[in-house]
């Protein structure tokens, strides 16, 4: 049943020329980057791997941010227009809901990666690692992505507001992303060396800069950053899961 | 006729006592030669070797001995930091011994366009002043390439083809109405 609402969600999403328009933007961000990393006089006599990582880290970052706001409305229009009741009353249950729109944040991630697909190619020629570059950037991207989604789903269903959702997921994302920014030299005492650990965003970047600047490209070798990445997943899924129960049980009227 | 004595030998003490001094606090007995080309020429981006090679032309084993390279940008009059110049910013040699002769090279990436003059320094334990090679000129053309890896049909022609699929999107839609 979920794949009526993904469809219907795709539909929405990807059917409009108004709703592809951020496609067209993000391709001309990878373009402009592109374009910029491998002819700008200085940034050119990077390593090509240094100019890998950086496109790698800007495709996953814009994915995160889009995908971010995206799924901090997907779920609380159904509130706001009040046709979560009328959804619920179909024979569909929270968690076909859920899925259907969970697909759906998904696909905005997959149009990304596939927009991006061409310029992983172009700044990987003539090095041996497009196709880890390239499995890298949709395995680490999933994982941020789906840990994103299942966390703002979890304050969508406790909020119902798409207001305060999208601040709030994208003080989150900032939360994460500003210190994964940081130098390693400023990530020397053990708090700041914790958190990096634990942030999903750092993890992303890290394993990237490990298979990209260091060719450590097997999967054992990324062990300790894919690992807290799932652990990641598997925290926000089990909130979302939390929040899908108190959002069963109080039911779509019910908000405080 | 005794106090003249004592003066004239204290002027001795104080004389062999600077003497002993200034040849501690001195340069190092250390030769730096450079051996490839006084002037490199290359475009931004090129890799080259300078050569070179130290020989302690003393009597004694030097320890401590360190080298390391001094760029300056001739257009700017600056000190250049080497941070994308050359992996290797300094070489820690440590004993030479007496007459012995080691080579000296160093791989530089020119990174930006211009003109710079390189020198090596080397540096031993107990001297206070460094021993410095000859110059090496560097010039470096700007690197000038439009299209590197192919780079312009992708970042022009994959956000033409995302518009052709918007009005495709638009067209159709508006024929289903």
């Amino acid at each position: 049943m979920f794949t009526h609402i993904w469809k219907k969600e795709i539909q929405g999403e990807l059917y409009t020329w108004k709703s592809m328009l951020w496609l067209v933007i993000a391709s001309l961000l990878f373009s402009f980057t592109s374009y910029l990393l491998l002819t700008n006089a200085e940034l050119s006599l990077l390593d090509q791997t240094e100019l890998m990582w950086l496109l790698g880290k800007i495709v996953i970052g814009v994915a995160l941010l889009i995908v971010t706001i995206d799924a901090s409305s997907i779920l609380n229009t159904e509130f706001e227009k009040e046709t979560a009741e009328s959804l619920f009353l179909a024979p569909i249950s929270i968690s076909d809901f859920i899925l259907g729109k969970l697909f759906a944040s998904l696909a905005l991630w997959a149009a990304i990666f596939i927009v991006s697909i061409p310029y992983i190619l172009v700044t990987s020629t003539g090095s041996h690692l497009a196709l880890a570059f390239l499995g890298y950037v949709a395995l680490l991207g999933t994982l941020g992505v789906l840990g994103l989604i299942f966390l703002i789903f979890g304050i969508s269903l406790l909020y119902r507001s798409s207001k305060n959702t999208i601040t709030t997921a994208l003080i989150i994302l900032l939360a994460f992303a500003t210190p994964a920014l940081f130098a390693s030299n400023l990530k020397n005492d053990i708090v700041s060396q914790a958190f990096s650990a634990a942030n999903p965003i750092d993890n992303i970047f890290s394993s990237l800069d490990n298979v990209l600047v260091d060719y450590k490209t097997s999967l054992l070798e990324n062990w300790q950053f894919l690992l807290p990445l799932v652990l990641f997943c598997l925290i926000t899924f089990a909130f979302l899961f939390w929040s899908a129960r108190r959002f069963e049980k109080k039911g779509v009227i019910k908000n405080d | 006729m005794k106090k003249p004595c004592i003066i004239y030998f204290s002027a001795i003490a104080i004389v062999a006592v600077f003497a002993i001094r200034a040849q501690a606090s001195g340069a190092p007995p250390l030769s730096l030669q450079i051996l490839s080309s006084k002037t490199l020429s290359g475009i931004a981006g090129d890799f080259v070797t300078v050569e070179g090679q130290i020989t302690n032309t003393g009597s004694k084993p030097l320890g401590d001995v360190t080298t390391y390279l001094s760029l300056m940008d001739n257009q700017n009059k600056l000190p250049v930091d080497l941070e994308d110049w050359s992996v290797e910013k300094g070489l820690y040699i440590g004993t030479i011994d007496a007459g012995q002769t080691l080579p000296l090279n160093w791989k530089i990436h020119f990174v930006k366009a211009g003109t710079y003059s390189l020198i090596i320094i080397a540096e031993a334990a107990g001297n206070d002043l460094p021993q410095a090679s000859a110059i090496t000129q560097f010039n470096v053309s700007p690197k000038r390439n439009l299209n590197p890896g192919q780079v312009l049909p992708v970042a022009l022609g994959t956000p033409i083809l995302l518009i052709f699929i918007l009005f495709l999107l638009a067209y159709r839609r508006k024929a289903e109405e």
